[in-house]
């Protein structure tokens, strides 16, 4: 799942016409003044100016201001861009003509295991959440593509009229096929509306959701994903995922602040069941993080390194299945030295280690961990007749 | 009895590397089992043609690799399942291939990052085939004591260790591939084993689902119960639940579901597989699975670590309602182990092995080489140089400090000497001529013989002779090289004399004389030997080679080892050229006919051949 922001949305909407109104994405505000002098709308519409970031509740935070000349949108432009929020700073604006219009209407597609779905609704806008029994539903069967006549019912169900039911479903008919040749996930157009001034269809606001794993195939996708967290990546996260983008296998890393129990666990079934367990036993993690596919034991040592490094942890849960074909004693390697290089530069005071895995060379892996214990670290090592989540228990019982 | 995987599968596996290496394992599993090789062929277009070593025990199996899969099944006509074990961008394709040969009735991915339409379409066309494909990102399937597919399972001991030698009771499914490995260890803990155990994968849209293993193993009289491993995201738990809770079922169903975690954790953060994404309200959430699951009569413990007691407690049950017979206990003695590697047996001391070659100056085994025992980097923290080292690895002797710079001086002072000279100018033409580095220098060193440079082994040499059987008779020593050797190596020079000495010659004399305290008896026994050739020809001084070779004698070099100065010092100088061409980018040289002398016959016709 990769989330793309409204720019490169945007652009491939217009790819695949759907109309969108003019907009510019900004990283100098400058660069805006000159585009004013090039560009007639900018002069003579007003304009929205929103940060061009993946940072939620954009509206609240002030980042989004409305109803602007081209000054007011530079003046925005130069407030916004360069801003702190929380972790992350502003880099880009979009600056977009805002459109005179009356109705709100949403449109989205999504997905499924069959196929996909096509979401109309004429009661589109903030409230859409409220209004969700409004929206009408057409499954689209895998390598299928409905009618221009199919959809138009649909339409017609969903409350439009006449030449705009017809005039939406060729827009939808355009975004089944932006869906499909773009490897998209999931589209939403909320709110798609009508132009006063001309009559014209446009898409408000785009939210897109394409398959990164697809990109192969996409020569044109100059774009790069936003974090799925829910916020910008961390510097910490950004130097795992560059490094995970290096290696055979992989490593991964995300930072949950306030949490007080660091993992270090291997596969992504297994990661996720021992954050579970810290959970379900009322703990809190510090991080969730993962380390599968044979990845180098280098790798393994810097994501080490970078979870010694959590603030206020107090324990690592060092944990894993049996694997099928990751070397324990190669990645416990990576892991050791990373306690130690850690412990060096004063880490890991006060923080108990609990290590449970199998696999490949578990005898030697794990005859090497313990013997951190001689070298003053408090670990405790658990070999495969310890049940997988059960050192969750025992660190949250010690 | 079992599902998907048994005695009759046979494989050809799609992919290079990581499909080898999982033939290897599959292979152990085979030797175990005792069952014909499960891999019958490759296919993988880079490598057609191919034999791949594939050991079932100790018995060595070569495995074709073909260029389509088309000729590995035409060849190979039992092939009943294919793995995929190619790059995402190829997947679909091979994928489809595979579903649409005629005997392939399985087809599992372990392809990892394959895009989702593509899953979806493989579902989609694997029904309309009435065949399954399983994965992507599947680590395979295993069933106990008949077949392996993948790395499933993972090293030999553990395959012993979770009883995959003889079937057990126990189903397993997994979206997860380690958790696979995992629920078959508790399996095998917990209860007697398992039948089958099958990992669908972790992504988004799996081309099976539980539903469709599930009833696989309520067909399968052998499977008692089934332990399923699911995580947020998705409804194939929901599914899953539901096709449970339907009717009375014969199989006993456990399951863990992963990601419940999510619900305390900020919103829209998300990990674990791609496939572990919670929808919109909820939709999908491990917690709707658990209720889901537990509501149709699952048992579902409350952590992961909870399901070896829910194992226990399924199988005590199943046993006290004779539903499960005891098994009887088999001596592990009795399996078969897997031939060690000579390395491994070499370790263990249990053999010996004649070697091959002997070293007595380097080491590399440990963490860095070390040279006569010494580590380079230590020697560099020490000070000491290049010099040094020669005189480890040439000598096994570290030199004292004015050995070495005397051996330095040597070297410097070889190094190069020209471009005229036969090595240099030979290491030009081939610069020239368009030659790479290695060859270029090569072509210069050919050049190193008893007409260039090659005679300070040979100067070194005689010169000792005769510093040990004429140390008073010079004329006794000329004497015996006349009729012996011939004219002395190390005497005589083309242009240099005794009016205009060789600078270098002098140089390193006075050096090494004056300003050293080394006992030189062979380079003085030579510049007496010198006096009296001088006194019959001006031009029969003690040349370069015959200086260096008598110090380097003086230094304790062996004999033999002499050239090697010579060699090593001109290398600097040759590579130097060799750069020196190519940073001008010179161009392809001949020579011009008014260098060549053409002696040859006049134009004349060919006679007729006889």
């Amino acid at each position: 799942m990769a989330k793309i922001l409204e720019g490169p949305a945007m652009k491939l909407f217009n790819k695949w016409g759907i109309p969108v109104p003019n907009y510019v994405v900004i990283m100098d505000p400058d660069r805006l003044a000159q585009l004013g002098e090039a560009n007639k709308w900018l002069r003579e519409s007003k304009l929205v100016v929103k940060a061009h970031e993946a940072i939620g509740g954009r509206y609240k935070l002030g980042l989004v201001k409305l109803g602007l000349n081209l000054d007011g949108a530079l003046e925005a432009a130069k407030e916004m861009i360069g801003r702190e929020i929380g972790t992350s700073v502003v880099r880009q604006v979009i600056v977009a003509e805002m459109l005179d219009h009356d109705e709100e209407y949403y449109l989205s597609i999504a997905g499924n295991r069959d196929g996909s779905e096509l979401l109309l609704s004429n009661k589109g806008g903030v409230d859409i959440e409220e209004n969700w029994d409004t929206v009408k539903r057409l499954f689209i069967p895998l390598d299928e593509t409905p009618s221009i006549e199919r959809i138009t019912e649909v339409a017609i169900d969903a409350g439009f009229i006449g030449e705009i039911a017809e005039r939406v479903a060729k827009i939808a008919s355009r975004l089944i096929l932006c869906f499909d040749n773009e490897d998209a996930q999931s589209i939403e157009i909320n709110p798609l509306v009508i132009r006063k001034s001309d009559m014209r269809f446009a898409a408000l606001d785009a939210v897109m959701n394409v398959d990164w794993d697809a990109r192969f195939r996409h020569a044109d996708w100059d774009f790069k994903p936003v974090s799925e967290i829910g916020r910008p990546f961390t510097e910490a996260e950004q130097q795992i995922m560059d490094i995970d983008a290096r290696i055979k296998g992989s490593v991964k890393l995300v930072e949950v602040p306030g949490g007080d129990i660091a993992l270090l666990t291997a596969g992504g079934g297994a990661s996720v069941f021992y954050s579970d367990a810290v959970v379900a036993r009322g703990g809190s993690i510090a991080n969730y993080a993962e380390y599968s596919g044979d990845p180098p034991d280098w790798a393994v040592e810097a994501l080490t390194e970078t979870i010694c490094r959590l603030p206020h942890i107090r324990h690592i849960i060092v944990g894993g299945a049996i694997a099928n074909f990751t070397d324990v004693k190669a990645t416990f390697s990576g892991i050791i030295n990373g306690f130690r290089e850690s412990k060096s530069k004063g880490y890991l005071e006060n923080v108990k280690i609990w290590v449970r895995r199998g696999g490949p060379n578990e005898n030697q892996g794990l005859a090497a961990m313990k013997k951190l214990q001689e070298e003053g670290f408090d670990i405790h090592v658990y070999d495969r007749s310890m049940p997988m989540t059960d050192i969750v228990d025992l660190a949250l019982n010690s | 009895m079992s599902i998907l995987a048994n005695k009759d599968t046979r494989a050809v596996i799609i992919g290079g590397i990581a499909g080898l290496n999982a033939a290897k394992r599959m292979a152990q599993f085979d030797f175990l089992v005792n069952r014909p090789l499960t891999v019958q062929a490759f296919v993988y277009p880079p490598e057609e043609g191919q034999q791949k070593e594939i050991y079932r025990g100790g018995e060595l199996n070569n495995v074709t690799v073909y260029g389509s899969l088309e000729h590995a099944i035409a060849e190979n006509p039992q092939i009943n399942t294919a793995l995929i074990y190619i790059g995402a961008s190829r997947a679909f394709q091979s994928a489809k291939e595979a579903l649409d040969a005629k005997g392939i009735k399985l087809v599992t991915m372990i392809t990892e990052g394959v895009p989702e339409k593509d899953a979806k379409a493989l579902r989609k066309y694997a029904l309309e085939q009435g065949k399954i494909f399983n994965g992507p990102s599947s680590i395979g399937i295993m069933t106990a004591g008949e077949c392996r597919l993948g790395v499933i399972g993972g090293e030999f001991k553990n395959l012993k260790l979770c009883n995959l030698y003889r079937p057990g009771s126990f189903g397993v499914i997994t979206k997860s591939g380690g958790l696979s490995n995992e629920a078959m260890w508790l399996c095998a803990q917990n209860g007697d084993g398992i039948t089958s155990a099958v990992a669908i994968g972790g992504d988004a849209y799996p081309g099976t689902d539980f539903v469709t293993y599930l009833q696989m193993f309520e067909n399968d009289p052998e499977t008692k119960a089934v332990v399923i491993i699911g995580e947020v995201g998705g409804t194939l738990e929901e599914e899953a639940a539901e096709w449970f809770g339907q009717e009375k079922r014969r199989i006993k169903l456990i399951a863990s579901i992963g990601g419940t975690c999510q619900d305390v954790l900020p919103q829209g953060m998300k990990f674990g597989h791609a496939g572990a994404k919670e929808g919109k309200k909820g939709l999908g959430s491990a917690r709707s699975k658990i209720n889901a699951l537990r509501e149709a009569g699952a048992i579902v413990p409350d952590t992961f670590g909870g399901l070896s007691k829910a194992i226990k407690q399924v199988y005590l049950e199943l046993q006290a309602s004779g539903v499960i017979k005891p098994e009887p206990e088999l001596d592990e003695k009795l399996l078969p182990v897997l031939p060690p590697s000579v390395q491994e047996i070499m370790k263990q001391g249990e053999v010996i092995v004649e070697p091959l070659i002997r070293t007595t100056i380097s080491d590399d085994r440990g963490e860095e080489p070390r040279y006569v025992g010494y580590a380079a980097s230590e020697l560099c923290e020490k000070g000491y140089g290049i010099e040094d080292v020669i005189g480890l690895l040439w000598n096994k002797k570290l030199p004292s400090k004015e050995e070495s710079e005397i051996i330095k001086r040597i070297i410097m002072i070889s190094a190069d000497h020209g471009p005229a000279v036969s090595g240099a100018f030979g290491s030009i033409i081939a610069a020239c001529a368009g030659i790479d580095l290695p060859q270029a220098v090569s072509a210069g060193m050919t050049m190193i013989g008893p007409r260039f440079g090659g005679a300070v082994t040979n100067a070194g040499k005689y010169f000792k002779y005769g510093v040990k059987e004429y140390p008073n008779d010079i004329p006794g020593f000329l004497n015996w090289m006349k009729e012996n050797v011939g004219p002395v190596p190390g005497i005589g020079h083309r242009v240099k004399s005794v009016k205009n000495p060789d600078k270098r010659v002098k140089y390193l004399v006075e050096y090494v004389t004056k300003q050293t305290t080394l006992h030189s008896p062979c380079l003085k026994y030579a510049l007496e030997v010198e006096k009296v050739t001088t006194a019959k020809k001006d031009n029969l001084i003690l040349n370069v080679d015959g200086t260096i070779g008598c110090i380097l004698v003086d230094l304790d070099f062996p004999e033999y080892s002499l050239n090697g100065f010579f060699v090593l010092a001109r290398t600097i100088g040759m590579i130097g050229h060799w750069i020196d061409q190519n940073n001008q980018n010179a161009r392809l040289i001949r020579l011009y006919d008014y260098l060549i002398n053409y002696a040859v016959k006049e134009e004349r016709e060919v006679p007729e051949k006889k």
